[in-house]
């Protein structure tokens, strides 16, 4: 920014300026770290959105420690909430209760916190998304993605845990099922149960420690992830789309300092907008209607938050024709297996896809140009699948008001989506792959011939042909980060057509099916030059490898 | 339409595009959509007045409208015997006046289609006539549960009325009656009874659920307390039945004390209360309108006056 030079500034401040440079000499590093170069696309926002709604949480969350009393112990309730005056209930409840009804914003600030716990964890979703379909979570990013799965992770049992506090009918209803996942794990799960609630169901410990977890523990844990997180990144660098003058050494976009500053302080506001817009008009979690919990309650009509919606929907999906048992101990797999079993599958997936597609292909190579999600068919075809198969859990977990709203049969519902379970991915793995291919195919085109300028003219010969013109730099240079996609590093065949020792052995043999299985489709850019007009190679990368090897 | 082609292919065209057509599907829906049938059944006169019944009325009435059913001496029909998939019922014998005023005067008998489920529907009779059945149904084919006079059924209805005075003369009887049956029961017993017995069929406000094999727990916002009582008494469909044993008529004070509060109560959140669905409602808001506006913010502030390729 060289040309935006900011006039001198007035004495007394250089004066304090100096004075701290003095002494901790931040001009230098403050200088480095202030060009610091953001790449500018949208998509790079998204985690910025889970900082700014954590930041929200942090500030709303101990607004609400103030007045909320983590206690069990029973109490009548006197507030100025007419309906209930006169109920027993307990501390927590009676204490959410009065920070709804007497505490001079408390309500706000309530709603404000819950929307932004929702926000925050779709944010993350997004953030995530964004990182595996542009594959930044390869090399040298896969600690980084490793320390955000452990931040979503978190961030559910944050969510969770916050739910229960209020110890209203949800509240109660969520622990319980909680409770029920933690009884179904073998031999140690009654212990757990018990060493968990100190005692039976409820008792009288749980809430104040999931009060502790939920401001204490597991926050620092976030803030200390999400630091870490900030320092690698800012360490590695951004990953960057395809273009003009981006390559993996160098970073283009705008400088920290004023520019991209101004814009994520404005975003931060808008982020604050939004999330307090939702909470003056919109209404959410009303504990004061649902009422306190009693153990013999139970209810239709109430859900976990969103973001528990698919554990919700894999026990409410999941069969219990497997439930079996050893010596007179039962197994309850229907619910071990989706209440533990799916949530391992999904965290469990999230942090070794980097390491297992890293194993695949062979690339160990640093990225950090970000891939257009199109030219990683098939990593995009298994993103677009993982979606599917979580987006069926979690409608499952709404099937009662679904059934309800649309007027659909409650078990036409349940089986419409275990069937859907494991069609839908499949369904959509092909036709994601598809669209990849075909959006391939169509840059290839532009490529070779430029693009449709939407001119139509008429040839001598009386043909009606529509004019193709030159795509401009930036747009070849996108399309040009196609080449190289279909990489294998190590040649399993040496030079005397002899196999290497590795790709022997069963594992290698394995991978190097996956490796080919993993590329073969895509389309080749090989030998396409711009605005060659030429159809070159126009075989996929399994068919030139066929003509190779003859 | 010259403006739509100049910024055909402007970097925020395919969003745009995107937003208009979700926003379309919306409003297209909510027109489509069935609107709950909001309509209180409040047609009838006053209950004041329906002390004399005529039973042979009431005969008539069950001649004319539910023997095809129910049959003529009321033990019931079966598809067999009416020859007819869509007339048959079950057996009225000891059902008592309770469950014939529940079912006629929640619209639901004389039932349209007997293979499915009855809505709430505006009744077919008047009050007069829904009680002149009644009492035939009772004295003919054997006594059961007799219609809860104390709790208090429709409002009256300024249509019923010669003049205004006598309208609002009724109406302040009426809510006299309410607000004294209402203000003898007790929330803290009423909310448990609720949430222990009815909450998980008809969901903790009372908005109501689905059921198994396509039936479903419906709506108690239009409920009378005497519909509430009536149908703890007599169990239609699928509804188990609560009799005096069970839950006795304090118990059963108290609840309907807790169910008409709760309905009446307002939403204390914001305008937008979702209607009551609660978290599922909630996440789509979420995801639809939070989510989505941050992110249209995120596209607009980096989004760069792009040459044209
Ligand atoms: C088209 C056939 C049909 C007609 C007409 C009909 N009913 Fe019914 N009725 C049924 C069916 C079917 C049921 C069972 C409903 C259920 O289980 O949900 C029923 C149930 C009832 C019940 C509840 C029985 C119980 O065990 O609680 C009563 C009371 C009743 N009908 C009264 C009447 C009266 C009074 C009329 C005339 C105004 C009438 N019905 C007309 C088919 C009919
Ligand atoms: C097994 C589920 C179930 C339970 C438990 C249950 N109900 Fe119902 N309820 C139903 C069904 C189903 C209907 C509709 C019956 C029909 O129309 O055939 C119904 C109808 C009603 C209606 C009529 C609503 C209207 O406006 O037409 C009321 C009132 C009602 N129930 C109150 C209660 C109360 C109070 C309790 C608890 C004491 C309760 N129900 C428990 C299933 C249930
Ligand atoms: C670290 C800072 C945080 C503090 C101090 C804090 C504190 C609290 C307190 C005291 C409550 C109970 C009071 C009430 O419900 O009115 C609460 C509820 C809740 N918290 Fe937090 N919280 C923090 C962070 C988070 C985070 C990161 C999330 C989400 C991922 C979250 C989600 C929730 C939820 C969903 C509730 C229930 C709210 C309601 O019932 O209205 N909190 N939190």
């Amino acid at each position: 920014m060289s040309d935006n030079q900011a006039p001198p500034a007035p004495k007394a401040l250089r004066g304090v300026g100096n004075f701290i440079d003095d002494r901790f000499h931040l001009a230098k590093t403050g200088e480095k770290n202030l060009r610091k170069v953001f790449p500018n696309h949208w998509s790079f926002m998204l985690g910025e959105i889970a900082l700014y709604s954590f930041i929200i949480l942090l500030l709303t969350g101990v607004f609400l420690t103030l007045w909320f009393n983590p206690s069990m112990a029973h109490t009548v309730y006197d507030g100025s909430y007419e309906r209930l005056r006169g109920v027993g209930m307990s501390e927590a409840y009676a204490s959410t209760l009065h920070i709804t009804f007497d505490v001079r914003g408390g309500l706000l600030i309530r709603q404000i916190h819950h929307w932004a716990a929702l926000i925050f964890v779709a944010s993350l979703v997004i953030h995530m998304l964004r990182v595996f379909f542009t594959g930044a979570f390869r090399k040298p990013r896969e600690i980084n993605w490793l320390i955000g799965v452990a931040i979503f992770t978190l961030a559910i049992v944050e969510g969770l845990f916050g739910y229960s506090l209020p110890d209203d009918l949800p509240s109660g209803m969520g622990v319980r099922i909680f409770q029920g996942v933690l009884l179904s794990i073998p031999l140690i799960g009654t212990y757990l149960s018990f060493f968990m609630f100190g005692g039976e169901f409820p008792g009288e410990m749980i809430i104040p420690r999931l009060y502790m977890l939920h401001i204490l523990l597991i926050p620092g844990i976030l803030l200390a992830l999400i630091a870490a997180h900030f320092m690698i990144l800012w360490h590695q660098k951004h990953t960057q789309y395809p273009g003009k003058g981006r390559t993996e050494k160098k970073v283009v976009g705008t400088p920290m300092f004023p520019a991209f500053a101004i814009k994520a302080g404005g975003f931060f506001f808008f982020t604050f907008a939004v999330i307090t817009g939702l909470a003056g008009f919109v209404q959410i979690n009303p504990i004061h209607l649902f009422g306190p919990f009693t153990p013999t309650s139970i209810t239709s009509g109430l859900q976990p938050d969103w973001y528990m919606g698919f554990l919700e929907g894999s026990l409410r999906m999941f069969p219990n024709w497997f439930d079996f048992d050893i010596g007179g101990y039962a197994i309850i797999t229907g619910v071990l297996v989706p209440g533990l079993g799916f949530m391992g599958l999904l965290f469990g997936g999230l942090a070794a896809w980097p390491f297992v597609e890293a194993w695949i292909t062979g690339d160990r190579r640093v990225h950090n140009v970000a891939d257009r999600p199109r030219n990683a068919p098939v990593r995009t075809a298994f993103g677009v699948a993982g979606i599917t198969f979580y987006g069926v859990c979690w409608l499952a977990g709404s099937n009662d008001i679904l059934s309800h709203v649309f007027q659909i049969n409650l078990y036409a519902t349940t089986w419409f989506f275990r069937i859907f379970l494991i069609l839908g991915p499949i369904l959509a793995f092909i036709i994601a792959k598809r669209i990849c291919l075909g959006l391939q195919r169509r840059d290839r085109e532009t490529l070779e011939h430029g693009y449709e300028s939407g001119t139509i003219t008429q040839l001598p010969g009386g043909e009606f042909v529509e004019v193709h013109k030159k795509s401009s730099g930036e747009t070849v240079h996108v399309l040009e980060s196609a080449k190289g996609k279909d990489y294998t590093p190590e040649p399993t065949v040496d030079a005397n057509g002899v196999e290497s020792p590795a790709s022997r052995k069963p594992m290698g043999r394995l991978r190097s099916r996956l490796a080919h299985w993993y590329t073969k489709d895509n389309v080749s850019f090989d030998g396409v030059e711009p605005h060659t007009g030429h159809h070159l190679h126009h075989g996929t990368h399994a068919e030139k490898e066929k003509v190779g090897q003859h | 339409m010259k403006w739509i082609t100049a910024r055909r292919r402007h970097p925020l065209a395919g969003y745009a595009v995107v937003i208009i057509a979700l926003a379309l599907l919306g409003v297209g829906y909510a027109f489509v959509a069935p609107t709950a049938d909001q309509a209180r059944a409040d047609t009838l006169a006053a209950d004041a007045e329906a002390t004399e019944v005529d039973i042979a009325n009431g005969k008539q009435i069950f001649t004319q409208s539910c023997m095809s059913c129910h049959g003529e001496d009321g033990t019931g029909r079966t598809q067999e015997e009416t020859g007819n998939a869509s007339a048959w019922g079950p057996d009225l014998t000891g059902v008592g006046a309770a469950a014939v005023d529940f079912q006629v005067s929640t619209g639901r008998m004389p039932s349209m289609n007997p293979n499915a489920q009855m809505p709430r529907r505006t009744p077919v009779y008047s009050d007069q006539e829904i009680a002149d059945l009644a009492a035939y149904v009772d004295a003919e084919f054997g006594g059961g549960p007799g219609i809860p006079e104390q709790a208090p059924g429709d409002a009256p209805e300024r249509a019923d009325y010669a003049s205004e005075a006598e309208y609002e003369e009724a109406l302040e009887t009426y809510e006299a009656a309410y607000e004294s049956y209402i203000a003898g029961g007790d929330t803290e017993a009423g909310m448990k009874l609720y949430m222990t017995n009815c909450a998980h069929c008809h969901s903790w406000s009372g908005a109501g659920g689905a059921l198994t094999d396509g039936r479903w727990a419906p709506a108690l916002t239009d409920a009378t307390p005497r519909d509430i009582y009536e149908a703890m008494l007599t169990g239609p469909g699928a509804m188990p039945v609560f009799n005096d044993d069970v839950l006795t008529e304090g118990n059963k004070q108290s609840l309907i004390k807790f169910v008409e509060e709760l309905d009446a109560e307002p939403n204390a959140g914001g305008p937008f209360a979702l209607d009551r669905v609660g978290q599922v409602a909630e996440g789509f808001i979420g995801w639809t309108v939070g989510i989505s506006l941050i992110v249209a913010c995120a596209i607009w502030i980096t989004a760069k006056q792009r040459a044209h390729d």
